[in-house]
């Protein structure tokens, strides 16, 4: 396996996908977490079914006899063997890598390159389930899991496989600033802004994140800069987020006509 | 320079078509022609928006594209899907040619099966309270009374049925377990391979104790081909992977243990579906009423296919592999 060469980054629980149209994008890691839910949904999906099975072998027993209560015995062990090493595999290639579990919780297994799991790959790390359910409970797969950057299991080592989140996200919204900056408090700004493109980029990002903040947060970062940039542009700091609001109303403004 | 608020105008709605045409099929490819090309068009796009926005955008919207792109990505390149044919050639090349490259394990596993198994048999035969202390007296005796009796009169069809299920559920499990636990150094298969000789090889021999060593034999005789290789190559691929483990050539254990995946995938799918016909057998076969003679007969022909099988199924004309 060519792991991709280490280069200084964010320690985060993403992994980073190279595509061969050399697309880079990140995908977050599911945690133990979300995949011990997953698992219980599964757990009971199967429960769910066995016991259908069961209900009607039960019925068939009473109603026939003895001949065909063995009959659907027998057919109950094999769907429980069914249940136990093939429901993930035959899962995740029908589902690209998801079962019901893993699809209620937006996970998905693919492989640590990023590319699409392959029928053996997802054999071998179900099939590996019996090592990491060991003792029991699955302790020695969590156990390998909190040890690892991308938190797998031996199951997803042997494989070559991670699971990762695919949740839906809403796009960013546009940026307001509410009340609408007056011509009387952009004239006291000066046409051009002594400031550099990541101090721009950082009251951006500031103004759009205010809307989760507090008040009283909110006033706390904004006075940690608005002070700075006062006294470099040499006007007076009543208001420290109205600032960072009004100095990005004036760079927008420049930058518009372009 | 366009501001973030202009970058999204001009490519939400771009972002939006994506969104649903990747939200209408679990992968594309069952999506018809012009909506696949219109994803795959409207993905590089994207692409190149996501290039753009991670210089110039706020880490939300970014990670809005990122989400985005992973989920293009996905159904774009959907799974590969189960065919017959390459399970066909699976079964009459891949099994029988890994077998024979990873032959030394198999006889490793053979040696950790079959010495203990004989242990077993002379324990039970000459020191049989040195066998009771090891299983219980009940359940060996138990098995005694069961092969008492014979299978003249076969057993009912129910009663087939029921034991086969239980000898999937059971067999086929002990082998998975039996390579699953060779991840931890080999030692897990090491384990289950010698504890199963040793069982199987007891049980064989307090029976026959009992003096019944004649119905144990002509009922284990038309599986045991079928399913004593599968736990074998089901144990072999185990050692396979703890071996890969211990000895790297120079790679890192993870990129070791890749190295041999596919090898491993190949003995345990094999393995796997000579334990269902093992079940099949051992279910309904193996407990029939036909005459013993017919039965080592068939004993015969089984190992005869299944050594044929392994020796020179998948061998290129002239060529050994």
């Amino acid at each position: 396996m060519a792991e991709p060469a280490r280069r200084l980054q964010p320690i985060d629980t993403t992994a980073e996908i190279e595509t061969p149209e050399h697309v880079r994008f990140h995908y977050p890691i599911a945690g133990p977490a979300r995949r011990v839910v997953a698992w219980v949904l599964d757990w009971l999906v199967r429960a769910a079914i066995l016991l259908v099975f069961a209900i009607f072998a039960l019925m068939g027993g009473f109603a026939v006899g003895d001949a065909v209560a063995e009959l659907s015995a027998g057919l109950l062990l094999v769907i429980h063997f069914l249940l136990e090493w093939l429901y993930y595999t035959l899962w995740e290639i029908a589902w690209n890598g998801r079962t019901p579990g893993k699809r209620a919780l937006d996970l998905r297994v693919v492989s640590v390159h990023g590319h699409p799991l392959r029928v053996g790959d997802s054999f071998l790390r179900n099939l590996l389930r019996a090592a990491d359910f060991l003792p029991l409970g699955y302790a020695i797969g969590l156990v390998v899991m909190a040890r690892d950057s991308r938190f797998r299991r031996l199951g997803d080592m042997v494989a070559g496989t991670m699971v990762v989140v695919e949740e839906r996200r809403a796009v960013a919204s546009t940026l307001r600033i509410d009340p609408p900056p007056t011509p009387k408090e952009l004239s006291s700004l000066p046409q051009r802004l002594p400031l550099s493109g990541d101090e721009l980029e950082a009251i951006e990002l500031f103004l759009r994140r205010k809307e989760g903040l507090g008040p009283a947060r909110e006033e706390e970062l904004a006075a940690m800069v608005a002070p700075i940039f006062a006294s470099r542009l040499g006007i007076r700091n009543k208001d420290s987020a109205r600032l960072l609001a009004l100095l990005h109303a004036r760079a927008s403004e420049r930058r518009r006509p372009l | 320079m366009k501001s973030q608020d202009e970058i999204v105008a001009a490519r939400n709605a771009d972002w939006r078509e994506l969104e649903n045409l990747i939200s209408r099929a679990e992968a594309l490819h069952h999506l018809d022609g012009p909506s696949i090309s219109r994803a795959a068009a409207l993905y590089r796009a994207l692409s190149g928006d996501l290039v753009l926005c991670r210089a110039r955008c706020t880490p939300d919207l970014v990670a809005y594209l990122d989400n985005l792109a992973g989920r293009a990505h996905s159904a774009l390149y959907g799974a590969e899907p189960f065919r017959i044919p390459a399970f066909w050639s699976l079964l009459t090349r891949d099994f029988p040619r890994a077998l024979r490259k990873n032959a030394s394990f198999f006889a490793l596993s053979s040696a950790l099966f079959l010495i203990p198994c004989a242990i077993g048999i002379v324990l039970a035969l000459f020191v049989p309270d040195a066998a009771s202390q090891i299983l219980p007296r009940s359940m060996l005796d138990g098995m005694a009374d069961m092969y008492s009796k014979g299978f003249d009169e076969g057993r009912g069809e129910g009663a087939d049925s029921a034991m086969a299920g239980f000898y999937v559920n059971n067999n086929v499990g002990i082998a998975f377990r039996c390579f699953a636990t060779g991840i931890f150094y080999g030692l897990g298969s090491v384990v289950y391979l010698i504890y199963n000789g040793l069982n199987i090889g007891m049980v064989t021999g307090w029976v026959t104790a009992a003096g019944f060593g004649g119905n144990i034999g002509t009922f284990m005789c038309g599986h045991g081909p079928f399913e004593l290789t599968a736990i074998l190559i089901a144990g072999a691929a185990g050692l396979r992977m703890g071996h890969s483990l211990v000895v790297t050539h120079g790679r890192t254990r993870l990129g070791s243990l890749r190295e041999s995946a596919p090898d491993i995938v190949r003995l345990v799918v094999g393995a796997a579906v000579m334990l269902l016909i093992a079940a099949g057998i051992e279910g309904f076969w193996s407990p029939s009423a036909a005459p013993p003679p017919v039965k080592w007969a068939v004993a015969a022909l089984f190992s005869l296919l299944v050594t044929a099988y392994f020796l020179f199924a998948g061998r290129e004309r002239g060529r050994a592999r």
